[in-house]
């Protein structure tokens, strides 16, 4: 069986004003927890040790706080949430679904954040600042 | 068209776009001389837990947790 494709995505600018100076590479994925799913835009930051969820997505996908009992140190200006393990299932449109384990924060500061553990495990990502555009494919293991 | 002829317009405008054509002005010079201009004082946060390498070995547990289940 041949490897997907890479998946194309342009940057986002965070903020008009600046344009180019504020680009970030934010990705579209599903997020599913039993039969709940959200839609989200995530940020894929290479920088982010670990998968970061949001205190409200969580609650969207009928996450219960105190039902979660493995608490997870962040760190960065984060340092200072509370959160807590929560194993997901994430889909980006085109590919096969994966389990992302995410750091379930009790702050909405951040986005959903997509880093090293384990999204980066699953997916090869090639940045293309310069010509703002990224892209993801999933990690096939040989043979596959 | 000239500065002379847009000043009338830009007279006219609402207080909240004058505020806006001043910040795209703005970052239109910055532009051209090369600098990133920081928003006025709005906070721009960095979120990477870029240390969490603790918490990154806590969620690895966790899914082999679950792929042993």
């Amino acid at each position: 069986m041949s490897a997907p494709m890479p998946k194309r995505f342009g940057y986002v600018e965070a903020d008009p004003l600046l344009g180019v100076a504020s680009a970030l590479p934010y990705a579209p994925i599903m997020l599913q927890m039993g039969d709940r799913k959200v839609q989200v835009s995530a940020l894929i930051d290479s920088g982010s040790t670990l998968n970061v969820l949001p205190f409200d997505v969580g609650l969207k996908l009928g996450a219960v706080w105190d039902e979660q009992i493995v608490p997870v140190r962040l760190g960065g200006n984060m340092a200072e949430s509370e959160a807590r393990g929560l194993v997901l299932t994430g889909q980006i449109e085109g590919f096969e679904p994966v389990r992302l384990a995410f750091a379930w924060s009790k702050s909405n500061r951040a986005p959903v954040i997509l880093g090293q553990t384990n999204f980066f495990i699953e997916f090869d990502v090639r940045f293309c600042r310069s010509q703002m555009f990224f892209e993801i494919a999933p990690w096939t293991r040989s043979g596959e | 068209m000239t500065l002379a002829e847009l000043l009338p317009a830009l007279h006219g405008l609402a207080k909240s776009e004058k505020l806006r054509a001043i910040q795209v002005l703005a970052a239109d010079v910055a532009r051209e001389d090369g600098e990133i201009l920081a928003p006025s004082d709005a906070p721009y946060p960095i979120w990477s837990p870029y240390d969490a390498f603790e918490g990154a070995a806590t969620l690895m547990r966790l899914l082999e947790q679950e792929k042993a289940a």
